[in-house]
């Protein structure tokens, strides 16, 4: 037995006089560990095979460490209160030693038994009790017990309730994101002195229905997940996705509950009977950046793209930083490396690459009426695509059919260099080395025709069709690093008969191929004028075969040799050739070829699609990139990257969540449709914190876990953990995910409802607000800034979705890297000039600069909250920028109109920008304005030069010049100066 | 009067609230710092800059003893070549025109060669340099006068072979966007000494813009304040400096009296510490209207010195970002970065061929960056401004061969294995050359240089310590150099 140093006990005792009762293991234990201890025996180094991440390392009968129930017996215990340097942990030039403190927590953890308790956050949460906060008026909602509970465990009182206008204002810019009107303000007034409470109800189920709902919270979800107009690297170029946008907008307005909006974005296309919007909320995943420059590897891009899709569907939903698990296992997370690649491999067989074309793209129609008739007929068209093509399919599959051919001979057309070998019983053709641009590579063979006296089974008497296989150069290799696949451009046959001068053409009618839904028509290859058709696009893993159907059995004469040229002219990115790399022919004489083309049932079909698709292509439609499945002959596998080096494979893994969280569903194949009901199942410990957490953060201006993206044990603890739990519960099965029950009752709340006012006393102790004792105040997001002051101008448009526009940008911002790609300001007075922002074009390299001088993400990645910054640049935007003097102006002659005298019209602008009326100090300030201005602008006071304006407007005539009206009188110009400072009020920038 | 009152007032709470250690308000230094502060466990061993309450760019000293105050940092988009610059390789002009052998071409990933491309000896005659002998080729007659101030290095190495990706790894230290650039660490972590300029300034020659834009001057995950401003000499030195059409400056100051009395009465109200930050804001953004302005009117410079730069004022130029570059550097702001464009020598047009474009471009650049650092030094200003000058990647010293044939101009590919950075001023050793690379110049034969070791190198002669200059996001400290190991090269540190 180990005694453990006297010197080491006495403080430990002495320190557990101030102990809890009951040792929690995640708010007690596993902090230490985190602090101390799990840099280098954590989930990344594991020194001495010993992690404090992982119970079994720690705990009995797989760990060594610790004895539950006896700490003497326990040889943490023993290292970390030792007092030899070579022994104590941590070592002395890694860290102080524990504090008492520390070690008597711990020793009486052991002491208790060592209970493990997995980090809260990946334990399911547990129905909590509501408080009882004694006999008081204050709590409205069950949530205000939980924060009125802690307010009176710290002895603070809540702040009383805000103003009804105050709370008026509030609830408008957070639940539509622009400012309540006038009117508005004095309707409500008038019906709270009526109704009371009921007229708060009111006033929260009017902005819930309002069609602007979805517009406001469309933008932090967009964050979220990196919604941008633009591809990213490379070029930087269009990308036509904003049907994902509205998909967001139009979901959160018709109050889709989470767990739908969770399923259809992660997996909408596998749902049963998918309609085109079931598609277009997987265009989430679409929105990865690209590469586009010349010379780039697509496979890297497309692998890098997969795994920003993993990472963001971890952030998002759950709430973890999943990254980091791509290299190594988590440090401090219960996730290792191969449970990474295993929940990549969800989202690795999607058929898109890193491709210009964006392909796959599902085409949706313009008009949102036409969705139900255009789904049903993209269901029929797939299934009888799929319907004709398993009949073709299964005879080109069929081995028996066919013949293979030997004494292969090989040429190209160009510098692309070739040789054949034997494989088995066919002969194949290689390249070698690196290949040209444009070659074509011409196969000829011999027939195995049957001679009259020595016929064999194999040989044939007539051809029917002939069988492409083209190979990916290195086969093992290819299926975990795919090569550079082909495309081939045009495709002949003919046969060379003994004795006739002339090759005899032979007349394909058709190609059969291997996968249902290429994004190129295969019968493209037969067209000369065409450049596509039968491909592997962009790369191969498989060998990938066609059947060239002849239109006709042709008799072949003995000796006769088959001539086959397979024609090449794709390239991509100015430098990679699309060339068949390896392949061989065989032949068929089977006559079931031939019935394919005169097959009564086939050819009713073929019409029939051909029907439905001219029917489809009259509704004008958008392509938008979305997620497919490649068929399950060609998936690619997933491998393990080590050190997360996509071109260091490691071992290959299957389909998985992480072993520390629950399992997913066993009724359900393990693809993204399994993944997505896990996510949303009773069990999964995270989905429904993660979301009220955000919905709370974006009402309170901080999460109940600060750390809104990172809910694993290196995230902030929560401020109220069973408030947390009550309120995910609650969103899951009360309110069956509604977000707008959810935000109803938040913005109902008591808590909410506190007057802002800071109170000194408390500023000291809770500068951030976390025990929730006032009402939120915060800096308003760039795209509530942004339309507050247009519609306070009476500017906004309030006109919903569509294509993004493109409203006034400083002259020389928009210098984008193709000069082709344009941003066209609409004129003055033109409806697109004035959208609200979330319209806006988001272009990754070139962000809107009023958004980013307000801090809105540029959209890279995944952005999990904004942090609110408070600069220079951020005055001279809303002071200077053209959009900003033009809502001064407007505002200016709004207020003009409101009124006969100047007191009347300045107060009726206050009212407009701060929903309240303005006290007399206040009026007087604008009114000292106004006349001032008066006063400069009679001639002999003229004011001195202004260098920065003359500059401004020489350089620039477009930007300056019609961004003022003409001559304005004293009175306008004095008013247009106090609208400019009403934009500009803190009140106005302020929630 | 009442203004200054109001502004003593701000003052005054502003220093009440730094001694009474109140950074966590909800902006900037509030959410900024209380987000690193709940990470500090993680983060143990990094250094946290702790800016002024009121201003997150206060001036800081680093904390490592350092000569280099601030940096200038030319890039030439495009990665000019170095076998046409500095790399003197004769060895390579005895295989002109030969096949290239194989063993150059296995396993390696090419933009756009395609079989066996011929090799390419050196297009223009080399000649030494100053005391110490530093070879430079007959295209910078200007800048080889100053070769004793400059120190190479030979042998940098990225590893990423296409423009943007590489663009990012050279000012992020990562090859996708969303990660900090230097710029924006180095003024997090020093702040800057010219409160009415921004700390980090972005100049553009014109032309072609990078193609990842603002991702090269991004803050990343460190609060936006940090990022680069971009200015321009043409128009608005900065987005919405000047005043509407018909505002003049006393008008705009009765303006702000009336707002700033208008927000104490909001201050009062509501007892929110951000007012009183915002008012102070807008009190710069005042000043920076006319301190922007004059900073950046090159025109009030001397003749004799717009001679020295090529300069002409009013145009969008390479020659009139260095003489800003001077200004700028010479009122303090921290970090100046320039970029130039059209280096991309493919031989695909005429205009970026080695035998043609290519020697315009170094004509637009050898006279101003040689001014700018004989600028430097007669204002003994070089002793403490790192002045860099790089491309992206290097250029393969095989022809290039797009789509397997020759080209009408002569061109060379992206080569990642090497490529030439310079040096001067800011502590570094004037007058070397680190690093060698193969007889071909191809790859690194001696002392490789990883772009994070030259990011490691810049930092340390900043004053810091590149593990230590950290933030935690997303699980992970993430530094400018990255998680793989990056060492400072002590070799070229005076």
């Amino acid at each position: 037995m180990l005694a453990r140093p006297a010197t080491a006990a006495e403080p430990a005792v002495q320190a557990g006089a101030d102990l809890p009762g009951q040792i929690r293991f995640n708010e007690h234990i596993r902090p230490i560990f985190t602090a101390h201890c799990t840099a280098c025996h954590g989930g990344v180094k594991q020194a001495g095979d010993l992690s404090f991440v992982y119970r079994d390392k720690v705990l009995p009968p797989d760990g060594w460490v610790v004895e539950p129930g006896a700490p003497d017996e326990s040889v943490l215990i023993e290292r970390i209160t030792s007092d030899d340097p070579d022994t104590i942990m941590p070592p002395p030039d890694h860290g102080a030693p524990l504090s008492d403190h520390d070690i008597a927590l711990m020793t009486k953890w052991i002491e208790q038994g060592a209970r493990w308790v997995e980090h809260w956050a990946y334990e399911a949460p547990v129905a909590p009790q509501v408080p009882d906060v004694g006999a008081t008026q204050w709590p409205r909602q069950p949530l205000d017990r939980f924060v009125l509970k802690r307010l009176q465990e710290e002895g603070i009182r809540p702040a009383p309730d805000a103003p009804p206008q105050r709370w008026l204002r509030r609830v408008h810019l957070d639940l539509v994101g622009l400012p309540p009107a006038p009117a508005q303000v004095e309707a409500f007034l008038a019906d709270v002195q009526q109704r009371g409470e009921a007229a708060y109800v009111a006033a929260v189920e009017d902005l819930l229905d309002s069609p602007h709902f979805g517009e406001r919270w469309a933008s932090p979800w967009l964050d979220q997940i990196r919604y941008a107009d633009s591809k990213g690297l490379g070029a930087d170029g269009r990308r036509n996705i904003w049907k994902y946008r509205d998909w967001v907008i139009s979901a959160l307005n018709r109050d889709m509950p989470y767990d739908q909006f969770t399923i259809k974005q992660i997996a909408g296309d596998l749902l049963p009977n998918a309609s085109i919007e079931d598609h277009v909320a997987t265009a989430v995943h679409r929105l990865s950046q690209s590469n586009e420059e010349g010379g780039t590897d697509d496979e890297e891009f497309r692998v890098a793209a997969v795994l920003d899709r993993v990472s963001t569907t971890w952030q998002a939903w759950q709430g973890v930083t999943f990254g980091c698990v791509q290299c190594h296992s988590h440090p401090y997370g219960p996730f290792e490396h191969d449970e990474f690649y295993r929940f990549a491999a969800f989202f690795n067989n999607t058929a898109d690459s890193d491709l210009n074309e964006e392909y796959p793209v599902v085409q949706v129609p313009l008009d949102r009426k036409d969705d139900e008739q255009a789904s049903q007929l993209d269901r029929e068209i797939g299934e009888l695509k799929h319907g004709i093509w398993q009949q073709e399919y299964a005879l080109l599959s069929d081995a028996q059919a066919w013949t293979p051919l030997t004494d292969l001979e090989a040429t190209s057309s160009n510098a692309t260099q070739l040789r054949v070998e034997r494989d088995g019983a066919h002969e194949e053709f290689f390249t070698e080395g690196t290949v040209s641009r444009n070659t074509d590579i011409t196969l000829r063979a011999p027939l195995p025709v049957a001679a009259a006296t020595d016929s064999t089974s194999d040989d044939l008497q007539r051809l029917t069709a002939i069988r492409v296989t083209i190979e990916p150069h290195d086969g093992e290799q290819a299926m975990a690093d795919s090569e550079w696949g082909f495309s081939l451009s045009h495709v002949t046959a003919s046969l060379l008969v003994p004795g006739q001068d002339e090759p005899q053409a032979l007349d394909i009618a058709r190609l059969v191929i291997d996968e249902p839904e290429p994004f190129f028509d295969p019968q493209e290859s037969l067209n000369p004028k065409s450049n596509r058709g039968f491909a592997a696009y962009s790369r191969i893993h498989y060998p990938r075969q066609a059947a060239l159907i002849l239109k006709q059995p042709v008799e072949v004469a003995e000796g006769t040799r088959l001539r086959v040229v397979l024609k090449h002219r794709v390239y991509l990115l100015a430098a990679f050739s699309l060339i068949s790399r390896r392949g061989h022919l065989a032949v068929s004489d089977d006559p079931r070829f031939t019935e394919l083309l005169s097959d009564e049932s086939l050819r009713q079909q073929r019409e029939r699609l051909a029907q439905r698709q001219t029917e489809r292509s009259a509704i004008p439609s958008t392509a938008v990139p979305v997620l497919r499945e490649r068929p399950d002959h060609l998936a690619r596998p997933m491998h393990v990257f080590e050190r997360g080096l996509f071109l260091t494979k490691g071992p290959e893994v299957t389909p998985g969540v992480p072993a520390s969280l629950p399992p997913l569903p066993d009724d359900l194949p393990a693809n993204r449709l399994a993944l997505a009901h896990w996510m949303v199942s009773p069990q999964n410990p995270l989905t429904a914190r993660v979301a009220v957490n955000r919905f709370w953060a974006q009402l309170f201006g901080i999460g109940i876990v600060a750390t809104q993206e990172d809910f694993g044990s290196s995230g902030e603890p929560p401020s109220h953990p069973e408030l947390l739990d009550y309120l995910a519960l609650r969103f899951q099965n009360h309110f069956g995910w509604s977000v707008k029950r959810l935000l109803r009752e938040l913005v109902l709340s008591s808590t909410y409802r506190q007057s802002s006012k800071v109170r000194p006393e408390l500023q000291e102790r809770d500068a951030q607000n976390r025990m929730l004792a006032r009402g939120p105040r915060h800096r308003l997001p760039a795209e509530v800034i942004r339309d507050q002051a247009l519609a306070v101008a009476g500017l906004l448009s309030r006109k919903p979705y569509g294509p993004p526009v493109h409203p006034p940008i400083p002259s020389g911002v928009w210098r984008p890297f193709v000069a082709s790609d344009k941003w066209n300001t609409p004129e003055r007075g033109e409806e697109n000039r004035y959208r609200r922002s979330i319209y806006t074009y988001t272009k990754r390299s070139i962000p809107y600069p009023m958004f980013a001088a307000f801090d809105a993400p540029s959209r890279e990645f995944f952005a999990p909250r904004r942090l609110r910054s408070n600069t220079p640049l951020q005055a001279l935007m809303t002071l200077n920028d053209a959009t900003f003097v033009e809502c001064a102006v407007n505002l200016a002659r709004r207020m003009h109109q409101s009124g006969d005298t100047l007191e009347a019209q300045l107060t009726y602008g206050f009212q407009l920008v701060t929903s309240r009326s303005p006290r007399d100090t206040e009026l007087a300030l604008l009114l000292e304005l106004c006349a001032d201005t008066a006063a400069a602008a009679e001639p002999d006071t003229a004011a001195e030069p202004d260098t920065a304006a003359e500059r401004d407007t020489a350089a620039e005539p477009d930007a300056a010049a019609d961004d003022e009206p003409p001559a304005m009188t004293a009175e306008e110009q004095g008013l247009v100066r106090a609208a400019g400072v009403l934009l500009n009020l803190d009140e106005f920038l302020t929630k | 009067m009442k203004r200054r009152t109001l502004l003593d007032e701000a003052r005054r709470m502003q220093l009440q609230r730094t001694t009474r250690r109140h950074f966590l308000q909800g902006c900037t230094t509030g959410l900024g710092a209380l987000w690193m502060a709940t990470h500090q466990a993680q983060a143990s061993h990094s250094v946290t800059p702790h800016h002024a309450a009121d201003n997150p760019l206060s001036p800081l000293a680093p904390p490592l003893p350092a000569k280099a105050k601030r940096v200038i940092y030319l890039h030439m988009i495009g990665a000019p070549s170095q076998l046409e610059l500095f790399d003197y390789k004769p060895d390579l002009q005895r295989l002109d025109g030969k096949d290239c052998p194989q063993e150059f071409l296995e396993g390696k990933r090419f933009a756009f060669i395609q079989g066996v491309p011929k090799m390419l000896g050196p297009q223009y005659p080399f000649q030494q340099y100053g005391d110490s002998g530093a070879w430079v080729s007959d295209r910078l007659p200007h800048f080889s006068e100053v070769v004793d101030d400059v120190c190479f290095l030979k042998t940098v190495q990225t590893d990423q072979f296409n423009h943007g990706p590489a663009q990012l790894m050279v000012h992020t230290g990562q090859a996708r966007m969303g990660y900090p650039s230097i710029g924006s660490w180095v003024t997090w972590g020093l702040g800057t000494e010219n409160s009415d300029l921004p700390g980090f300034m972005v100049l553009l020659s014109g032309g072609r813009q990078p193609r990842v834009g603002k991702a090269l001057w991004s803050a990343g995950m460190l609060p936006s304040v940090y990022q680069g401003v971009q200015c321009r000499t043409a128009g608005d030195p900065i987005l919405n400096i000047g005043n509407p059409e018909g505002v003049t400056r006393g008008q705009r100051r009765s303006m702000l009296d009336v707002l700033n009395r208008l927000n104490q009465q909001s201050h009062e109200d509501f007892g929110d510490p951000e007012t009183m930050t915002r008012i102070a804001q807008y009190e710069m953004a005042f000043r920076m209207q006319t301190a922007v302005p004059e900073a950046m009117d090159i025109s009030k410079e001397p003749a004799h010195i717009h001679e020295m730069y090529g300069a002409q004022p009013g145009k969008e130029s390479f020659a009139n970002n260095c003489l800003l570059a001077r200004r700028l550097a010479q009122q303090g702001v921290r970090y100046i970065q320039l970029f130039d464009w059209g280096w991309d020598s493919h031989g695909a047009a005429k205009n970026e061929a080695l035998n043609e474009g290519f020697k315009s471009k170094c004509e637009q650049i050898d006279k101003p960056m040689t001014a700018l650092l004989k600028d430097l030094k007669q204002n003994g200003l070089l002793d403490d401004t790192l002045v860099v000058w790089s491309g992206e990647f290097g250029r393969t010293p095989m022809r290039e061969n797009r789509g397997g044939t020759e080209m009408r101009f002569v061109g060379r590919d992206h080569n990642p294995g090497a490529f030439t950075l310079w040096m001067a001023g800011g502590g570094v050793k004037a007058g070397t050359s680190f690093g060698e690379t193969d007889p071909i110049g191809y790859e690194a034969a001696e002392n490789p240089v990883h772009l994070r070791d030259f990011h490691a190198t810049v930092l340390r002669l900043l004053g810091f310590d590149h593990n230590r200059l950290s933030v935690p996001f997303q699980g992970l400290n993430q530094k400018l150099t990255g998680v793989l190991p990056a060492k400072v090269i002590e070799e070229v540190i005076a």
